[in-house]
């Protein structure tokens, strides 16, 4: 990490990064590198996937860091994590080539650690919601059951994820 | 309390983690515009997942940091030297995106002006010295006689 950026606060490195500085590019990927190859491997079976949405995530974030103050985020980390997820999703190895036990396997990582501890059919609508990127509806058809529920399960996975996040990382 | 129970009901979470339906991302910013202290609690659960994130962080691969960086290296040139030595060779990258271009080093159009110059001089010449090689030989056959005869006695 570049030792005239090890302090910098977030608001001066956006900054620093709009106007296309450099080393401000190299700081960004020091600090959140290993935590989105994190969310990455998560999501993607393989490394080499993971790595390819990391270069993807970061090549947009440098041309896109204007956008954001308007993405409704408050620190980069999520920005850059929900972005991470969304290329993750566009790499990911079709369902027809996964038999599903490549994600139960990987017990690493706090999603799938959280993941783990929820209850089956929470784990289910989490695992198609989160993991896959699938909407509401498609996951009520492939559950064969009413969008309503499908949400509710939802709602309860993400009231029980508050409370894993508060309870570890309060 | 209707604030309590909204936060509670971890939509915040839902919309950090980017499961949030348009409808409640709408009424989430809605939400935020009459409770300007929603704001803070986002922030919380933000900084929350960042400091969870970071717990759980591998090293990536070494060599990610130079797929990601080289693009940043070619557009600042000399501009920008990368810290950690040994990254003293041209990149020649297939555009993921586009597999009918390639990228490389702005160097290599300055090596393609000066090698087009360059086979330019060297044809030229060339020619140029064929031409005085020809003229030479002619001239020398044509104005001594004696020597065309000496050939011929030789021969």
């Amino acid at each position: 990490m570049r030792r005239d950026l090890a302090h910098i606060n977030e608001q001066l490195l956006i900054e620093r990064l709009a106007l296309g500085d450099p080393a401000a590019k190299e700081w960004l990927y020091d600090k959140y590198a290993g935590a989105l190859y994190s969310i990455a491997l998560q999501l993607v079976v393989t490394e080499t996937k993971a790595a390819d949405v990391i270069v993807r995530v970061y090549n947009w974030a440098f041309h896109h860091i204007g956008s954001f103050h308007t993405s409704g985020h408050h620190s980069l980390f999520t920005w850059l994590m929900r972005k991470t997820r969304e290329y993750a999703i566009q790499e990911m190895i079709p369902d027809s080539a996964l038999t599903g036990a490549e994600l139960i396997k990987q017990e690493e990582g706090i999603l799938q650690k959280f993941y783990l501890l929820l209850p089956t059919d929470q784990q289910q609508v989490f695992r198609l919601s989160f993991f896959k990127g699938l909407s509401v509806a498609t996951i009520a058809r492939i559950m064969a059951q009413p969008d309503e529920q499908i949400n509710e399960t939802l709602k309860e996975a993400m009231r029980s994820f508050r409370q894993y996040l508060k309870s570890n990382w309060n | 309390m209707e604030l309590k129970f909204y936060i509670e009901s971890g939509i915040i979470e839902s919309y950090v983690l980017g499961l949030a339906t348009e409808e409640e991302v709408y009424e989430l910013q809605h939400m935020r515009r009459l409770y300007p202290e929603l704001d803070t609690e986002i922030d919380i659960v933000e900084r929350r997942l960042e400091r969870a994130a970071f717990d759980e962080s591998p090293l990536p691969p070494m060599e990610l940091k130079d797929r990601v960086l080289q693009r940043v290296r070619w557009e600042n040139g000399n501009a920008y030297t990368e810290p950690d030595p040994g990254s003293n060779y041209t990149f020649i990258n297939i555009h993921p995106q586009d597999k009918n271009h390639i990228l490389v080093h702005k160097w290599w159009k300055i090596f393609f002006i000066i090698f087009f110059i360059m086979s330019k001089v060297f044809l030229f010449l060339a020619i140029f010295y064929y031409l005085k090689y020809r003229q030479t030989q002619e001239n020398h056959s044509s104005l001594h006689p004696v020597f065309q005869q000496e050939q011929v006695t030789a021969s």
